[in-house]
Parts: C-alpha cells; structure tokens; sequence
C-alpha cells in the first residue's frame, strides 16, 4: 500500500465530508479543553498544597482579655509539649504590621481601617512532626484552654480549597467526557457516512480481493486525523488559557499565595501530550467502531 | 478446480437457495449454470466467492476447502476469481482505464505493473480507443467489457458471470460470449449463470441445471433444456 493511495483518500473522504467532519474537530477541541482545564487544575492545587505542607503550623489565637496567668499556662504547655519543636508570640502589633505589610502594601487607605484591637494577638506553633494527624492531636489538646479563642490548622485551609477545587474539576472533568462521548460519536457517524458515500468502491475492492486492512485504513485514517486536529485545538487552548492565568498572576492585583498555583511549563506538555494521546485514541476507536459495524469485512 | 460436496445453504432459516448439491469442475472448464429466477444460481456463484457460506457440505476451491479459510485469508482467494455481473458495477467517477487499474492498486500492485497490464488487457477486450472515457459514455456491451478487463487483468484461475449477458442486445451477447470464450481458452475456469437460451444451444458447452436449489442435471455438451 502506498502512502501516495493513502493521502489522496484521506484527503478526499475530509473533503467530501467537510460539516460533519468540523462538527466532529471541534466537538473534541471543546471537549479535550474542558479535559486539559480540569487537569491544569489538579496540577495547580497540588502544587499549592505541596508547598503549604511544608510549612505547617498551626495558630492559637488568644482572648484580648486575657489574663497574663492564663497566657503563662498556655506558654509552659507549649514549652512542655514534646510534639511542638518552637513557637512564637505574634503580638496585637506585630500581627497588624504583618497584615499590611503582605496583603495591602499599596493600599494604606484600607490599611488606615485596621487598627490594633482588630487583630488579636496568637502564638504561631510549628510542630515537631509533619504529620496531620500527630498535629491535629496536639492542636485540640490547646482548643479547651483558658483564654484560648480559636486553634487555626494551615491542613483546614488547605482542605477546604482542596474540597471547593475537587467540585469544580468534577464539573469540568464530567462535562469533558460527556463531550468527548459526543465527539466519538460524531467521528463515528462521519466515518459512516463516508463509507456509504463509497459502498460501491467498497464492494468492487471487496471482489477483487483487496485486503480488510487496505479497506480499512483509508477510513481509519480520516478518524484519527479528525480527532488528531481537534486535540490540537484542544491543546492550544490549553495552552492559552495556562498562560493568560499565569500573566493574572504575575500582575499585582493578585495575592501572593496564589503564585503556588502556577503550573510550570513541563506539566503543561505532559497535559499536551495527554490530550493529543486521547484525540487520536478516540478518532481511531470511532472509525474502528464505524468500520467494524458498517463495513462487514 | 472448483468442488461442491452436498452443499445446502438455506437464507434466514426458510428459502431453501442449494439443497445437498454436488458438482466437480476441472480446470479450464466452460460451465453454463441454467434454472429458473430463484433456483439458486446466484448462491451458487456467491458460495465459490465466499460472499455466502454454507450451511451444511464442503467447498474446494483451487484445490483449497474455503469454508475453514481465515477471515484475512478471504482477500487473497478473490485474487484468484474474477466476477462479472448483469450491472456491471462500474464506478462511475472513473474512466474505462482507472476503472480497470482499481483492481490492482487496491491489491497492492507496483504502479509500473498497472501501468504495463492496463492498455495490454484493454487492447485485448477491444477498448483500446476509449480508455479515457467514463462507463455512461459507452454502451452495455462496452461496459461489460470493460467489467470483464477488470476481473481479466489479474489473470485468476476461475472467472464467474452472473447473467453477463442480460443486459445486452442478442448480437452484443454474442460477442461478449466470444470474449469470454477467449478467455476460456487460455486456460481460466468459467462458471457462468444465463437465461440466454439461444446461447446455451449455440455453444455446447457443460450444463448444469438447478431446479429449486437441487441440481437437476449435469450433462457435458448440453442445451438449454
């Protein structure tokens, strides 16, 4: 079988069939992009956490009218605890400076709204252990104590954007199959189509005994590439919408601790990769499937 | 060459088409296959082709049995038949020439090869000077040759008709059996399919005779009835 046969009647079948084989393209763009966001996502959150877990601490935040006995209990308990490897006092002050140092340097008119007695003061505890659970243990044990407002775990931060990011990518993650489930279909029914555009070559190449093979690829072919096409398109909106976030969050209106969502440039071929995988995989399953229902070799 | 051991096939669990039938054909055989509409000579064409099977009995073809033959092996025996039809099945967006150079480039012929066999095999049936024209600008019989330049050009063993002629005109059937009797002579097998009587009679060739999907009668040099 020569290469020459094979382009010409790929190229043929694509043009014949131009709207059905569009709907197709971009029904598996929409969908590998909707794919590639959810898994852009997952990159993103994971490398958030990642870099949070390594400073886990957790926060005592104290009563204002607390008594210097009460806070004198709570400092030997957190001298005497084993689990805790050092802690530090954040006074009302300090904790104020902090505040508007790191999220509104610019912005002192909001600043000028925050004033001492806003902010309690607290004791930011790094544990000896990395681990959730020994933390959790240690944290509750402060939770009971006089003068003891509230016990802040950075784990219940970080589960919660964990929790609110797992629906999200759901959402995207489930839409993305349906579509993707459509865009089988779609090249499914396209490569039907162009199999009966051609039933009378197709039975004229039968009878004088061209292979299944030599039937089928032409056919195969059109899927693939159609799925192929629409995964580029797919990508590259991807791609796009991955640099338009990382520009939003190199700009300054954004906090900080966003900047640990970036996802690097690597992850993003990988996702690339993926999808382009997936095009192709589900263009040549669409085809096979048409061929192996209407074809009848 | 081509072997039937009591061949029943039955279509959809009812229409009995070849019921215990039984024949040996030998090589370069000429064979008329005679019996009403529906007496089973286009299943009995089709079972050689492998496009139908068997319910019952055993098929030899070129000495192979082919109803244990692989799905994949199928292409490679229809290599070896060539089949003409009443409709000719010509594609109509090809010229005389591409029509004729399908059938070997979609078996993987070199195109030098393609290019060498076309004009020969259409110079042989008499289409030499209309190679660039398209099936709907010749006339039946020129069709038919074109069709059975198609299923020539590959050389097969067997060549198999279903009623080539019955489309034609009386003296274009005559020349279309002239062709086909040329072809016999260098050696390929024919099975044809006819209710041209007047041809039958004509030629004398070997008769069979289906009557209800049995074989009535196999008689060598025979007529129509």
């Amino acid at each position: 079988m020569n290469l020459d046969y094979l382009l010409k009647e790929t190229a043929r079948n694509v043009r014949r069939n131009l709207t059905l084989t569009l709907a197709s393209v971009l029904t598996v763009a929409v969908s590998l992009s909707l794919l590639g966001v959810a898994l852009l996502l997952q990159k993103g959150v994971s490398n958030a956490t990642d870099r949070w877990e390594d400073g886990v601490e957790f926060i005592i935040w104290i009563q204002p009218e607390i008594s210097e006995d009460q806070k004198g209990l709570i400092e030997t308990d957190l001298q005497n605890s084993s689990g805790i490897e050092s802690y530090r006092y954040v006074s009302q002050e300090e904790a104020l400076r902090e505040f508007n140092e790191d999220f509104f340097p610019e912005n002192p008119e909001i600043t000028q709204l925050v004033t001492v007695d806003v902010i309690p003061s607290s004791y930011r505890v790094i544990p000896a252990q990395l681990n959730a659970e020994a933390i959790e243990i240690i944290a509750s044990s402060f939770e009971s104590k006089p003068g003891v407002r509230k016990v802040v775990r950075a784990t219940d931060e970080i589960s919660k954007i964990e929790t609110a990011t797992d629906v999200i990518r759901w959402v995207v993650l489930g839409a993305g199959i349906i579509l993707l489930a459509t865009g089988l279909l779609l090249i499914l029914n396209t490569i039907r189509m162009a199999m009966f555009a051609r039933r009378r070559e197709i039975e004229v190449m039968k009878l004088v005994g061209a292979t299944n093979w030599f039937i089928l690829i032409p056919f195969m072919l059109e899927g693939t590439f159609q799925g192929i096409v629409g995964a580029s398109l797919g990508t590259a909106s991807v791609y796009g919408a991955n640099r338009a976030f990382e520009e939003w969050l190199s700009s300054d209106s954004v906090l900080n601790i966003l900047q640990s969502f970036a996802v690097t440039g690597s992850d993003v071929w990988e996702i690339g990769f993926l999808l382009l995988g997936i095009g192709a995989l589900v263009g040549s399953l669409g085809s096979a499937i048409a061929a192996y229902r209407f074809l009848d070799v | 060459m081509i072997k039937l051991e009591s061949v029943t096939k039955v279509y959809k669990g009812e229409v009995l088409a070849l019921r215990d039938a039984s024949c040996d054909i030998q090589k370069g055989e000429f064979v008329f296959l005679v019996g009403q509409s529906g007496s089973g000579k286009s299943t009995f064409l089709r079972l050689l082709n492998k496009e139908e099977e068997p319910d019952t009995g055993k098929i030899y073809v070129a000495g192979k049995e082919i109803g244990s033959l692989s799905r994949w092996r199928v292409p490679r025996m229809r290599r070896q038949i060539g089949s003409i039809f009443q409709d000719f099945k010509l594609l109509p967006n090809k010229t005389v020439s591409q029509n004729v150079a399908f059938a070997l480039e979609v078996i993987g012929r070199p195109k030098y090869v393609i290019a060498d066999q076309v004009p020969a095999i259409l110079e042989l049936v008499g289409l030499q000077q209309k190679t660039n024209r398209f099936p709907h600008e010749l006339s039946g019989g020129e069709q038919q040759r074109v069709s059975i330049a198609r299923a020539f050009v590959n050389r097969p063993l067997i060549l198999l008709a279903d009623e080539p002629t019955g489309n034609l005109d009386p003296q274009t059937s005559v020349e279309i059996m002239r062709l086909l009797e040329r072809i016999n002579e260098t050696g390929t097998t024919v099975v044809m399919a006819t209710h041209d009587r007047g041809i039958v009679d004509t030629m004398r060739r070997r008769v069979i005779e289906l009557n209800s999907g049995e074989i009535v009668r196999d008689q060598a040099r025979g007529v129509y009835e």
